[in-house]
């Protein structure tokens, strides 16, 4: 009885999940490659022209190792950790919230990290007596603390995690609460605007190594508990009450999944600016490709994440070159056009 | 009719509640329910819109708090349980299940979460309850399909045996043979009997269908205000609790051996 158990069992569940790894599996080859790709195209592009950077790669000389592994490289790298934490805390979000359309700064990170940075900038300029301290902290550390904030804040207006419809309201108000005390401070010092903007805009010129590391650490740490809890997550799909009546603690695994989303935008945005639309477009773009469990799409989305903020970043540098535009604004344009296109797909369809 | 039979000591109650009210807000749902749930016995719930068969099925399943009164699961209170022992011994099945993308197996696959931890793989043991659980509902076939591919009546046996893999005692079932036509109407019947008589589950439904409902061992008839009545069929039909609870006549009637609705609405005349 229990062989026969076991060859039946193997012909029901098994073997199917042997064909959805497959396609899994050439995704994750194809956003590989395309980084790899992207990486090494990155080296290339810069202030310099094509020839040059060719030149630098294959004699360098100590100007152009700087140029490549100091300024290029890690940049692109970091851009790609961005991206990968973005459109892993989007995924992340649209599950918890069991809606599509949820993305990573729902939680009022982005506009909480704007103050912080305004803050940051007026006392700069200020030079009153927390400058020695903003100093230390930086322009990162301090849109990283303001994120946390306006998470905390957003959490206790909605009194805890257990209402999804409060947490989203109270992520709104948290929003424009915030917006407006940054557009009231910024109307009193209307200089600090120019630099305010390329935070807003988001921003990947600024990545060192060491941003990079970081980044790259924060990654690891989100993406453990996030794989971990995915089978919570689609537990989840099928409505909270039944996640419930499974045995899931809805509490636990929203707080330690939402502390997970702030953790890795907070810290994206620390290092790039307000990046919009790829922790939106990176979740979907794996949902419209291959449709798959939340195991997967939380590997597969931070893998695609990466890629479109390492092309944004591309792209930003390439067109106007030797300038550059600000890398939120491509993004915006890219994962705008990508979601006209879903929409006009569906209304096509349906 | 089956001959009276001899009259038995009472069943052993698996699930009981005691002086139960739920209200939504200032909305009392219904009040002072105390019911006894029988070990291997399939017991259906019927009353009209808005009596509170959901609730009733919502409040046991520890999902919807009572304002006052106790639930016991076996012996312990409900609320005492651990929770991922009690989604192991207490399976519940919504009423309208959310759209999902997962594959049928992977939805019954999550019927197991309880009896695996959330990062353990599937064991052998749990592929074989999932097989089980989707051979007995005929959603074998779909397996690999996603639910959004399915048809209702399909993705109604996938969650039915995402609810029998649980493998639980007790099940709570709120309207299973929604979206299903007759014929598989019947074969859920025809399962939740099987699995109360013969694996020794106790099954509680609510059912829309009267007829269908006729067909299990007991009864909980709700009304307007509360339980007009909780017992086998016959006491039921004895009581004619049913035209109390829907506060109109309902006629059942019974024909070769099974007990069917009767409409009072004439037929049309064929003739014309």
């Amino acid at each position: 009885m229990s062989t026969l158990r076991h060859a039946v069992a193997d012909l029901g569940a098994e073997r199917f999940e042997y064909a959805a790894s497959r396609r899994f599996a050439t995704w994750l080859a194809c956003c590989i490659g395309v980084t790899v790709l992207l990486t090494a195209l990155s080296l290339l592009v810069g202030t310099t022209s094509l020839e040059d950077s060719l030149k630098w790669l294959l004699s360098p000389d100590a100007q152009s190792s700087v140029v490549l592994w100091q300024i290029r490289l890690p940049r692109t790298v970091g851009a790609w950790f961005a991206g990968a934490l973005l459109g892993l805390a989007g995924a992340v979000a649209q599950g918890v919230f069991r809606n599509p359309l949820a993305d990573p700064y729902l939680l009022g990170t982005a506009s909480g990290a704007a103050l912080g940075v305004t803050v940051c900038l007026m006392a700069a300029d200020a030079s009153i007596g927390g400058l020695a301290l903003m100093g230390q902290i930086g322009v990162t550390g301090a849109a990283c603390i303001g994120a946390c904030a306006a998470t905390l804040l957003t959490v206790t207006l909605s009194r805890g995690v257990l209402q999804t419809a409060s947490l989203l309201l109270s992520g709104i108000v948290t929003a424009f609460l915030l917006s407006a005390v940054t557009s009231l401070l910024l109307l009193t010092k209307p200089e600090i605007w120019r630099e305010m903007q390329t935070f807003l805009l988001g921003s990947t010129s600024f990545i060192s190594w060491s941003s990079a590391t970081l980044l790259g650490i924060v990654l690891c740490i989100c993406i453990v508990p996030a794989v971990l809890l995915s089978r919570g997550l689609d537990a989840l799909t099928l409505g909270e009450d039944t996640a419930q009546s499974l045995g899931l603690s809805l509490p636990w695994l929203r707080l330690g999944l939402l502390g997970m989303v702030a953790l890795a935008t907070s810290t994206s945005v620390g290092q790039v600016g307000i990046v919009g639309f790829v922790g939106l477009v990176a979740p979907h773009l794996v949902r419209e490709t291959i449709s798959v469990n939340h195991r997967q799409l939380l590997i597969a989305a931070p893998l695609g994440g990466g890629a479109l903020l390492q092309a944004a970043d591309l792209v930003s540098r390439w067109i106007i070159r030797p300038a550059e535009l600000p890398v939120g604004a491509v993004t915006a344009c890219v994962g705008g056009a990508y979601l006209v296109f879903l929409l006009w797909r569906r209304s096509r369809d349906g | 009719m089956a001959e009276a039979r001899p009259q038995l000591a009472p069943l052993p109650s698996v699930l009981s509640c005691r002086d139960l009210s739920v209200a939504y807000g200032s909305r009392t749902v219904f009040e002072d329910v105390s019911l006894e749930i029988c070990v291997g016995q399939w017991t259906a719930v019927v009353g009209p819109n808005g009596s509170g068969k959901s609730t009733l099925l919502r409040t046991l399943a520890g999902l919807t708090a009572p304002k006052t009164g106790t639930i016991h699961l076996q012996g312990r209170r409900l609320s005492a349980w651990p929770r991922r022992e009690r989604a192991r011994n207490l399976a519940w099945l919504a009423q309208t299940a959310a759209p999902t993308e997962l594959t049928a197996a992977e939805v019954v696959a999550l019927g197991r979460f309880a009896h695996s931890g959330w990062l353990a793989h599937r064991k052998a043991q749990d592929d074989a309850s999932m097989h089980r659980a989707m051979r007995a509902t005929g959603s074998l076939a779909w397996a690999q399909r996603r639910l959004s591919t399915l048809s209702g009546g399909e993705r109604q046996r996938v969650h039915l045996a995402r609810v029998l893999a649980v493998e639980a005692p007790v099940l709570l079932l709120d309207e299973p043979t929604t979206h299903l036509d007759p014929p598989h109407q019947e074969d859920v019947a025809r399962l939740l009997r099987e699995q109360a008589h013969r694996c020794g589950v106790s099954v509680v439904s609510a059912i829309h269908d009267l007829s269908l409902a006729l067909t299990a061992d007991r009864l909980i008839v709700l009304g307007r205000r509360g339980v007009v009545g909780h017992g086998t069929i016959r006491d039921a039909l004895a009581g004619d609790w049913l035209s109390a609870a829907f506060c109109t006549r309902v006629d059942i009637v019974e024909h070769g051996g099974v007990h069917l609705w009767k409409p009072a609405l004439a037929a049309p005349d064929l003739e014309r």
